[in-house]
């Protein structure tokens, strides 16, 4: 069981402590097992042979050159990719079995995508509320309260009844966390985050996700911000070419990795 | 040139025919949005049969005049089903009304079928990645993300369709529906007053289609106000 990170540790306003309590399936241990996931892109084929772990509140940050196939392994994990071989369970149920029901399973799997994807034609207090009341069949009243209150923890309030692209790119990120925090699911996933923020707004970002981190919540995050991994991750995962290369605690990976591609990808970006 | 006389004549017959072309117009309209969304809903099937439904459809359609497919409609379709057009029969009435609706809905909603499929399209695939991965189905994400944000996306070449239909809607005199041109050939019939009455009829078309072009101005603007481009 990794240590939880303590809130000090972070300058944050608020917490997320209670949202990550509420969560379900208390009792499992592995909250993601991936055992020989494959995927392939017509003759192309991204992922080779993955297998890898992640256990209940653990942080695990997933490093490698672009191409190596880590946003596909996350998009396969909540089945926005189809896996061409292997198995993926999500809280022992098997996300890759043909019974199982994607959209029950997705609402506790929380996505947090490179270009935000926040609604175009909803407003944020909207984008927040919609799968609540679509998908949890939430009263109107209480949706609206939950969602008020998550845009309080990002200081976001007064943004309720804009548009995204009102939004800076950071804020627009930040209400896409809480979006996916409405639905209170027991894994987050981030696809590159920060990638598509201007420099200045990286940091808000990221602060998000280290108070998400240290109040528990299992999260999965593919990014560039080594600073983050450094500080934040309970494992780093290097991927090159399809393969989970190596991985281990983020100081391990960082100031005494073992394999060679994983010297010369740190020493391209560091 | 006497247009006073012929508008003080013709005024009664014309604008029964406007009021006509407007009726079968806005019905056609209505039918061909609703064949469009299926139509379109088809082409994007992952269900082979219905993607080949719909293309044979939008293919037939697109491919021949709408004159022809009229004809076939009013004059073919009770030959081969033998309905009657006697209204003291008690049996159902094949109207010149109601084949010309049939052959407009199906115009409008081939081409309507296309105009939605590229609005669509043109949504941003992350839009409904994200819906789905909050656990939306298929459906509820087609019906409250993508569908809204395509239906901005098409509104002009929407709008256009309508026009055209309206304007199409005169092709409809052939099988003797009593609209705009035909109500004008008949007066010219009796008076030979051919540039004015069919000035006149091209005017009642004009009126009809600003009156649209401005409404949908209109529509255009609100929504730009309402919900800027993401960028």
């Amino acid at each position: 069981m990794p240590t939880k990170k303590q809130n000090e540790n972070f300058e944050t306003e608020a917490s997320f402590n209670d949202i990550v309590e509420k969560n379900k399936n208390e009792n499992i241990e592995n909250k993601v097992v991936i055992s020989h996931l494959k995927k392939s892109f017509g003759k192309l084929e991204v992922l080779k042979d993955i297998n890898l772990e992640v256990k209940k509140g653990e942080v695990v940050v997933v490093i490698g050159p672009s191409g190596s196939g880590k946003s596909t392994m996350l998009r396969c994990i909540n089945r926005l990719e189809e896996p061409t071989g292997g198995k993926i369970f999500v809280d022992n149920v098997e996300m890759t079995g043909k019974k199982v029901k994607i959209n029950k399973q997705r609402e506790n799997i929380g996505m947090v995508f490179q270009q935000f994807n926040l609604f175009a034609n909803k407003s944020v207090l909207d984008n927040i509320m919609l799968a609540p009341l679509d998908r949890k069949k939430m009263s109107k009243d209480e949706a609206r309260k939950t969602a008020l209150d998550l845009l309080k923890r990002i200081g976001l309030e007064d943004k309720a009844n804009a548009f995204p692209s009102e939004l800076s790119g950071g804020q627009q990120q930040r209400v896409a966390i809480v979006r996916a925090l409405a639905m209170n699911p027991d894994i987050m996933l981030f696809d590159e985050p920060t990638s598509a923020l201007d420099p200045e707004m990286v940091g808000e970002v990221l602060n998000v996700m280290k108070e998400l981190a240290a109040a528990g919540m299992t999260m999965i995050v593919v990014t560039h911000e080594m600073g983050f991994a450094r500080e934040v991750a309970d494992r780093v995962i290097f991927m090159s070419d399809g393969y989970i290369v190596e991985e281990g605690a983020p100081k391990d990976v960082f100031d005494n990795p073992q394999e060679q591609r994983t010297k010369d990808f740190l020493n391209c970006i560091l | 040139m006497d247009f006073a006389r012929m508008f003080q004549n013709a005024t009664p017959y014309i604008l029964s025919g406007v009021k006509l072309c407007i009726e079968i117009s806005a019905l056609s309209l209505l039918i061909g949005v609703v064949l469009g969304l299926i139509t379109c809903m088809f082409r994007l099937s992952k269900v082979r049969i219905l993607r080949i439904i719909a293309e044979i459809y939008v293919w037939i359609i697109r491919g021949t005049p709408m004159l022809v497919q009229a004809m076939i409609i009013y004059f073919g379709i009770p030959q081969l089903v033998n309905l009657t057009r006697d209204p003291s029969e008690e049996k159902f009435v094949f109207t010149a009304f109601v084949a010309g609706t049939i052959t407009l809905s199906l115009n409008a909603g081939a081409y309507m079928s296309e105009i939605f499929r590229s609005g669509i399209q043109a949504v941003p695939k992350g839009q409904s990645e994200a819906a789905r991965s909050l656990g939306m189905t298929k459906f509820g994400t087609m019906r409250k993300i993508v569908i809204p944000q395509a239906f901005k996306i098409v509104i002009p070449s929407l709008v256009n369709q309508f026009i055209i239909t309206i304007k199409d809607s005169s092709i409809l005199s052939f099988i003797g529906l009593a609209e705009i041109v035909n109500e004008a050939k008949q007066y010219v019939g009796a008076t030979y007053q051919y540039f004015e009455t069919y000035i006149f009829a091209a005017l009642c078309y004009l009126a009809i289609t600003s009156v649209l072009m401005i409404i949908s101005r209109y529509i255009e603007k609100r929504l730009k106000y309402a919900n800027k481009e993401t960028k």
